[in-house]
């Protein structure tokens, strides 16, 4: 059975998403604020909409994939949002990354209308969801993600179902603070090499081969030595993503002191004017505090 | 000219501020959420009022000190509130501690019913309510700040227009960075000499001879050395101011490792229960990181063993 899907944001990351959930064979209408970004849709086959409402008449499952909290509000909540199209039993899918208290509070309002949200926010870059192998984080009723799921499958590869509503979201906070920290971590590493005189890229090597091994050792440490910090991740947006993780924190009551940390080098990034390099730039920001002003 | 004046908030700030107003001989009217906290205005000539709105219909300059940007938005903007009863040219003068960017939002809502709105946060504590010796940082337009500023001398010793909508919360940012960054420090000093086996009380007393003197080292550092944690400063109200800083920090791109490491103790101190206490407290969090007892239950699930 077709699945009638719908799909709004179609941006560096929901542009290929939605195309490669086309390529499961499925009807797709789609809307975007810029009509330009529907274009590459529209050529496969989507129909455009006008607003995310009318995406939401024509669809048992939406997607959502745009960049912050206020915008997820605006296309659900909003004015010609989801929440005004959708019919009963509708899912929507959240693959952004936002708030999870916020998460919550939207899913508990769209659920008086009979309408299931699912947070499902994603890891894996523009590459990922190009190739189709996101790493995709789940949150909301268990019976929802079971019918989504195969949808979820033409997206990305390592699916999992957290939890309840949030959990996706906070699931995604845990992996940029693991993120985060570790690009900080590798560039202090590299910043002590250098700093001693020693082949930074001979002590990458060493260490890929041993405990110290992890990806972001071998992908961000290169773009490192080689100052190459072409987006992958943009450091705006692991800023955005740190400011949930730390306003979450404040609710809680939980000290996350190197999360903070690393969340004030990439403030530095984006103060910088260089929010659009990938967040590995935190290099950077760390060579310049300890280097004479004399130098560079 | 004698200005009807209003006063919205009157917990343990807003009480004595009012009371400085009102026996420098200003009519007053007052509102608060328990009517009980009305009782020592009334008693002294102030006339209480059943809402903002109603209040606001009286009055040309309202004085509110409510706890948090929510609280000064639904005194402001929400049913009852200070935009419904207000006249044209009424002056809104908030002394609560809130985001910059919310203060700014508030007073360009006002603006369109021409009301004026100054940020007009102040440091100094239940003292220096009491004393009228607070220091108060405004940001507003400046001939509103004029008509005011006489009023000011009433609750404060240090009124400073820092400049437009947004730079008296921005000032009271930065003064909540350096107070939160004090107690951290202070904090970790004293266990430091605790940790070696030496006395804190007396290391407290050296330190407070030297170079590394301060009115927050005079204030908090013998509750810290006593374990006497009577408020004082709820922490609760510092971990709020801590947050504002860090969302100030990320607006401006500007990196503030200190304010988020000392943010962080407070977030911890409020799992701990310190809600209520005085922020001087934040000593127990540096503490509890060595210790062994009295640690939370999840982490007593994890074992080393």
């Amino acid at each position: 059975m077709t699945t009638s899907l719908g799909f709004v944001g179609l941006g560096i990351m929901g542009r290929p998403m939605a195309l490669n959930l086309m390529k499961g064979g499925h009807a797709m209408v789609v809307h975007a604020r810029r009509p330009e970004s529907m274009k590459p849709l529209a050529d496969a086959g989507a129909v455009t909409c006008t607003s995310p409402a009318e995406v939401a008449a024509q669809a048992d499952v939406t997607f959502v994939m745009v960049s912050d909290t206020p915008d997820v509000e605006q296309v659900i909540l909003g004015p010609g949002g989801c929440a005004e199209g959708a019919r009963r039993g509708a899912i929507i899918a959240d693959m952004s990354t936002i708030s999870p208290a916020a998460t919550r509070r939207i899913a508990a309002e769209i659920a008086t209308k009979g309408i299931e949200m699912l947070d499902a926010p994603v890891s894996g870059g523009e590459v990922g969801a190009t190739n189709g192998t996101l790493s995709i984080m789940v949150g909301g009723k268990a019976e929802a993600f079971e019918r989504v799921r195969p949808l979820f499958e033409l997206m990305g590869k390592n699916i999992v179902y957290i939890g309840a509503s949030g959990a996706g979201q906070v699931a995604k906070s845990c992996n940029q603070i693991v993120a985060a920290v570790t690009i900080e971590a590798v560039a202090e590493a590299l910043l002590l090499a250098r700093a001693n005189g020693v082949d930074a890229a001979k002590v990458r090597e060493a260490l890929l081969g041993g405990f110290a091994y992890s990806r972001v050792l071998e992908l961000h440490g290169r773009r490192m030595l080689e100052a190459d910090f072409k987006p992958g991740f943009k450091a705006a947006l692991h800023q955005k993503d740190m400011r949930i993780v730390l306003q979450s924190a404040h609710e809680l009551g939980i000290a996350l002191p190197a999360a903070a940390l690393a969340a004030q080098h990439i403030n530095a990034l984006v103060g910088s004017g260089e929010g659009e390099l990938d967040s590995s730039a935190i290099y950077k920001v760390l060579g310049r505090m300890s280097q004479a002003p004399s130098e560079g | 000219m004698t200005l009807t004046l209003g006063f919205i908030g009157l917990g343990v700030m807003g009480r004595p501020m009012a009371l400085n107003l009102v026996r420098a001989g200003h009519p007053m009217h007052v509102y608060a959420r328990r009517a009980s906290t009305v009782t020592p205005l009334v008693e002294q000539g102030a006339v209480a009022c059943d809402s903002p709105a109603g209040l606001a219909a009286r009055c040309d300059v309202i004085f509110t000190m409510v706890t948090a940007g929510p609280d000064v938005e639904a005194v402001a903007l929400g049913v009852d509130g200070i935009a419904e009863g207000a006249r044209r040219g009424l002056i809104v003068v908030d002394h609560s501690t809130i985001p910059p960017a919310a203060a700014r939002r508030l007073a360009s809502i006002l603006a369109e019913r021409g009301v004026d709105f100054l940020d007009a946060p102040v440091s100094g504590g239940e003292t220096g309510a009491i004393n009228g010796t607070l220091s108060i940082m405004i940001g507003g337009c400046e001939s509103a700040f004029r008509r005011i500023e006489p009023l000011l001398s009433c609750v404060g010793k240090t009124v400073l227009r820092i400049g437009e909508s947004g730079a008296g919360q921005v000032a009271k940012a930065a003064n909540q960075l350096a107070i939160v960054l004090t107690l951290q420090g202070l904090a970790e000093a004293l266990t430091l000499a605790r940790a070696s086996g030496v006395d804190p009380a007396k290391v407290l007393g050296a330190l407070r001879g030297g170079a590394a003197a301060s009115r927050i080292l005079d204030a908090m550092g013998s509750k810290m050395v006593t374990h006497d944690y009577r408020p004082g400063v709820e922490a609760r109200l510092h971990h709020k101011d801590a947050q504002i800083v860090l969302e100030c920090a990320a607006a401006a791109g500007l990196a503030v490792p200190g304010a988020a490491v000392a943010a962080q103790t407070f977030n911890a101190l409020m799992a701990r229960g310190g809600a209520r206490q005085d922020s001087s407290a934040v000593v127990t969090v540096v503490e509890a990181m060595r210790a062994r007892e009295n640690q939370c239950a999840w982490l007593s699930l994890c074992s080393y063993d």
